[in-house]
């Protein structure tokens, strides 16, 4: 690409053309930065990235891969201040690969005023994320405690039986499922 | 490849009898203040980051104080200063993280940065292409004054709550949700904001310079004849037009989280923390090579200079530049080894940034033949240049440590990490930027620098820092961890050390403030090219400083033909 | 809606650490603790440690607090200098009580450090060599080489060979560090607070116990090093496989001992595993390894390897069960297991 010495409309003019272009590539890259919060979610529920489930409808067919076995630990956390007590009803089980399985949650408001609150949850190790199905979960539902109300919250799940066949999971023995209450109301900001 | 020469009839002859067009010099305010000359917004930069790392360095000199021996020495007397004498033992150790989050983001945006971009991408960019001046010469005097309000909001924030106490204490990274839930009260909000204005004020720069490199060059000079330094910095600019809006955008949803009640890095709300950290290091891991490619650039033109011989392998270091920059893009997660990311994720990120060492290896091997069967001068910058390299090599192989994710469990967030960085910045960057100073420096000024106190304060500066930073990879792999105020008893003698090393740092860059003020004051008159033959880029054909505006008639660039 | 069998864990201990931050919660956490008999050493015999405001204020780890133990906790372990913890003037890494931590110490100490001394000596040599032999009195006319595709070859493929020799035990290293523990495995979870750790055993019905950094004239006393030791120790089993499960409550923190090649973020709202099995009894000293905030330079972390039996003996003394994981999988296996929609 060789320069020929442009009259100086010219080169304004081809200046201007490659400031818009750099601007849009500018923008463009902005663009990304913020479409990644939507791209990073997706890429976490189509490769189970960061330990991210899957999702099933109830009526969903799988078929058991009799005598595989696996453990599932359950683990329960509350946000520092948030004054419930929550806990899974088993430390684990152990579950059939592809069978359904029921695993509940306890919450209880431990104060003496009402307490509206909501999971998030995440599974590790995180290759088995993808493998790891939900049918029925508390997540990202509000609930509200009244004062000392306790409520039994059912977890409804299956591990996917392709989970076999990955050889990134072949020594997987145990699969945590982890939930966290957050109070709602409440500012989260620290004070 | 080809040697540039300028056609002397555009050139320095048209510089030196034009006199009366090509050096009308507006009034003092209009000149520096509402300036659109490419050259005295280059001195503006310069004059900005020489001030910036002052403070920059000032805070790493608390820090070493601090770190001079176990126990908490100053930190409270200084937190009394800071928080009001009523100032808790929480609040020393919450200064402490002002300090480190104000050090590394004076010197990565408010030092380097403006220093190797702003200051030399300015002043000789246009020149070496044999342009009259930037693209967008008032774009250029935004950029510069961006930087001002940045920084005082950054200064600033130190002022006001930050949480514990007052400041910004989240590191450079600005991790959530330490950033967010983590630090109640504006001192963060203040410090997301001026790096919002810093990184615009780099984006203009970058398309200011992709514009002037791409259509400003002088009749005869391809891309491929470009001096490396140009290549460098169009390379750079591409990267902040790349890396600084994803910034811009993690940035914003952090001030979001903290202030308008998203989620979009808080689990609560189904956000996640770690997206941050890879929206961060995909800007983060580029903008280290923002920092240090300039600098690549300034020791090529260096060590030909020199060595009065061509680069070596031009189109190869050209490349290289261009691999490295590319490469930077995919490896970022390097920085996030300890997140508790998948084996093969892991795998990938170490095996991608151990293939940087391929391209850097080309470039350090390649200014050694640029040496090989020269013929050297040791002047002062070649000195810098040639400290440069093999300290580099230094910081270089560290990397290589680093990027095994397996060894990096142990070695992340140590001091190892700290002395490996300081190697390919604080020897790297900083080494090419005194370099290129002191290259630069006749012509820039018009006067020669003391070639005495410019060996004296490599040599100086040189002892100094490698006695502050080599003891930290003992640190480091003895598991002390980094952002600590305070450390057992089994670290005392190496932080002793390291201490000891800072101090005569500190004389050196005394030495090296003497000696730009003598040299301005009493330097002797600079030719036009002071370097001899070895200096074959166009503003060695340019008076010494250069006419206020230069090359009214474009110059030609002949091809030195021998290929 | 089907029943599942309650098990072992007593529910409410387990989640005292969450409840004593809350002031309602209160007066249920001091009965947790009642209840649990799980303050015999190393274990602070003070439910209130678990304070954030009030750091190790409680900490008197050489006082036995046995009488509600039914078994008594074996005496806190006295730290070996140079085993677990940096040494004055070490120039190298810690000597390493893990498998893991032995292969990687054998590729740094092997394998790169030598490697990259020979690289940097190298590059040394050649300038000092081009330094003397082309300064301008020895080499008045510099030649015009600027170019030798052979060698610029050579400089390029050299360094991907050595590159895929470094990555060939390097990518071992990390399959090594990411095998999944094992079906016997000890479980433990690990929280990172601002700033102090919590410990919990779920299979083991041992609930959260924190640990809090040791003022400085307790550690002294202890014969511990300061900024090092905490008041309670995370007691794990020697030569038994152990699944660290780690999260953060409030900002990240990250779980760090060098001497076993353990780090791993402590990330609110996700949990990261870490496995790995000791090899022989001591003190492991670690420190946090992410900023959290103001006193992340004073949330150490210690743990104590014990012998198989002496561990069991700790685990009874705390009002745990031994071999927890075996136990409440058979447990649950016919329940959960059997279940069908």
């Amino acid at each position: 690409m060789a320069t020929l010495p442009p009259s100086p409309f010219d080169r304004d003019r081809r200046n201007r053309r490659t400031m818009v272009t750099m601007s849009i590539v500018g923008l463009a890259m902005l663009g990304v930065g913020f479409a990644s919060v939507p791209l990073y979610r997706i890429f976490c529920q189509t490769t189970g990235f960061n330990g991210t489930t899957q999702r099933a409808a109830a009526g969903v067919q799988v078929k058991e891969a009799s005598g595989h076995l696996l453990s599932i630990r359950f683990d329960s956390n509350v946000q520092p201040g948030m004054p419930w007590q929550f806990h899974p009803e088993t430390p684990t089980q152990t579950v059939t690969v592809g069978a359904k399985s029921m695993a509940i949650f306890i919450a209880k408001n431990m104060s003496d005023r009402p307490v509206t609150g909501s999971a998030a949850f995440n599974v590790s190790p995180s290759q088995a994320g993808a493998y790891f199905t939900k049918i029925q979960c508390f997540c990202f539902t509000q609930q509200t405690l009244q004062p000392g109300q306790e409520v039994r919250m059912p977890v409804l799940y299956y591990v996917d039986p392709k989970i076999l066949d990955d050889p990134d999971n072949k020594d997987t023995q145990e699969i945590t499922l982890s939930y966290t209450f957050y109070p709602v109301e409440q500012d989260r900001k620290a004070s | 490849m080809t040697t540039i020469t300028a056609d002397h009839h555009g050139a320095s002859d048209h510089g030196a009898h034009d006199h009366h067009d090509a050096d009308h010099k507006p009034a003092f305010f209009q000149r520096w203040f509402m300036s659109t000359n490419h050259k005295d917004i280059g001195t503006l930069y310069l004059i900005f980051a020489i001030i910036a790392g002052i403070i920059g360095g000032a805070i790493s000199g608390l820090m070493r104080a601090e770190l001079a021996e176990p126990g908490i020495q100053y930190l409270q007397a200084w937190a009394q200063m800071s928080d009001g004498p009523s100032a808790t033992i929480d609040q020393a150790y919450h200064l402490w993280n002002v300090l480190i989050t104000a050090h590394g983001l004076i010197m990565v945006f408010f030092m380097v940065m403006p220093a190797i971009i702003g200051g030399f991408g300015n002043w000789f960019v246009p020149i070496m292409i044999g342009a009259p001046d930037m693209a967008f010469p008032r774009m250029n005097n935004i950029s510069f004054w961006l930087l001002i309000p940045a920084f005082a909001l950054l200064l600033g924030s130190t002022f006001v709550p930050g949480g514990t106490g007052n400041g910004a204490g989240t590191g450079w990274t600005v991790y959530a949700p330490l950033s967010t839930s983590g630090s109640a009260g504006p001192a963060v909000d203040m410090a997301i904001l001026s790096l919002h204005i810093a990184g615009a004020g780099s984006i203009l720069g970058a398309i200011n310079f992709i514009t002037t490199i791409l259509n400003m060059r002088a009749p005869g000079m391809t891309l491929h004849k470009m001096p490396l330094f140009v290549w460098s910095v169009l390379v750079t600019a591409f990267l902040l037009l790349l890396a600084l809006p994803v910034l811009a955008a993690a940035i914003t949803m952090l001030l979001t989280d903290r202030n308008f009640g998203t989620t979009f890095y808080d689990a609560a709300g189904g956000g996640d923390p770690e997206l941050y950290q890879h929206l961060f290091w995909f800007f983060g891991h580029p903008e280290v090579y923002i920092m240090i490619l300039p600098g690549f650039g300034i020791i090529s033109q260096i060590v030909s200079t020199f060595s009065r011989k061509p680069v070596f392998g031009y189109l190869g270091m050209a490349y290289a530049m261009v691999a490295i920059g590319v490469v930077g893009f995919v490896v970022w997660a390097h920085h996030m080894f300890t997140t508790g990311m998948s084996v093969n994720v892991k795998m990938y990120f170490t095996a991608a940034t151990m293939v940087i060492a391929v391209p850097t290896g080309i470039k350090i091997f390649s200014w050694i033949a640029t040496i090989w069967g020269g013929s050297i001068s040791f002047k002062t910058p070649m000195v810098w240049a040639l400290g440069f390299i093999f300290l580099f090599t230094v910081g270089g192989v560290t990397g290589v440590v680093l990027a095994n994710g397996g060894v990096d469990d142990v070695l992340h967030d140590t001091y190892y990490v700290v002395a490996h960085f300081h190697y390919v910045l604080s020897l790297g960057a900083v080494f090419s930027l005194f370099a290129g100073f002191y290259y630069w420096f006749p012509k820039m000024s018009g006067r020669m620098y003391s070639e005495f106190l410019g060996q004296l304060h490599f040599w100086v500066f040189f002892v100094g820092v490698n006695m502050l930073f080599f003891p930290m990879h003992f640190l480091g792999l003895s598991g002390m961890p980094r952002r600590y105020p305070d450390y057992p008893e089994a670290f005392a003698y190496w932080n002793k050390v390291a201490t000891h090393g800072y101090e005569i740092m500190a004389v050196g860059v005394l030495i090296f403030l003497v000696n730009v003020f003598w040299s301005l004051l009493a330097g002797k008159k600079a030719e036009g090219n002071p370097w001899g033959e070895g200096a074959t880029t166009l503003e060695w054909t340019l008076t010494s400083p250069p006419p206020f505006h230069q090359f009214e008639t474009l110059p030609v660039i002949e091809d030195a033909a021998h290929h | 809606m089907m029943k599942v069998k309650s098990l072992v864990l007593a529910g409410l201990l387990a989640f005292a650490p969450a409840m004593a931050l809350s002031s309602p919660a209160l007066a249920q956490d001091n009965a947790a603790a009642a209840a649990a008999p799980a303050l015999a050493t190393p274990v602070d015999a003070d439910p209130r440690s678990s304070d954030p405001g009030a750091p190790a204020d409680s900490a008197d780890a050489n006082v036995a607090n046995a009488s509600a133990a039914p078994a008594v906790a074996p005496p806190r372990m006295k730290p070996t200098p140079g085993i677990g913890m940096p040494m004055p003037g070490e120039i190298t890494l810690q000597k390493q009580f893990t498998d893991t931590g032995e292969t990687a110490r054998w590729l740094h100490d092997k394998m790169l450090l030598p490697l990259i001394t020979i690289i940097s000596l190298f590059v040394l040599l050649l300038m000092i060599y081009v330094m003397i032999r082309y300064r301008r009195s020895a080499n008045p006319v510099p030649s015009k080489t600027a170019h030798n595709t052979f060698i610029e070859v050579i400089w390029t493929v050299v360094p991907v060979l050595i590159l895929l020799a470094i990555a060939v035990p390097s990518i071992g290293l990390l399959a090594d560090q990411y095998k999944p523990a094992p079906k016997d495995a000890l479980t433990v979870k690990v929280t990172g607070y601002q700033w102090y750790w919590g410990y919990e055993y779920p299979d083991n019905g041992i609930p959260e116990y924190v640990s809090n950094m040791l003022p400085r004239d307790k550690a002294e006393a202890n014969g511990e090093p300061y900024l090092l030791a905490p008041d309670n120790r995370l007691v794990l089993p020697v030569g038994r496989p152990i699944k660290l499960i780690i999260t953060g409550a409030d900002v990240i923190h990250s779980f760090a001992v060098p001497s076993l090649w353990v780090k791993m973020d402590a990330v609110p709202g996700r949990l990261n595993e870490k496995s790995f099995t000791i090899k022989a009894p001591g003190v492991y000293y670690g420190q946090c390894s992410e900023l959290c905030g103001a006193r992340h330079g004073f949330m150490p972390i210690a743990i104590e390897a014990l012998p198989a039996e002496q561990f069991d003996q700790w685990l009874l003394s705390q009002g745990g069960k031994v071999g927890g994981a075996a136990e409440a999988k058979t447990a649950a296996a016919p329940v959960a297991g059997s279940e069908k929609i």
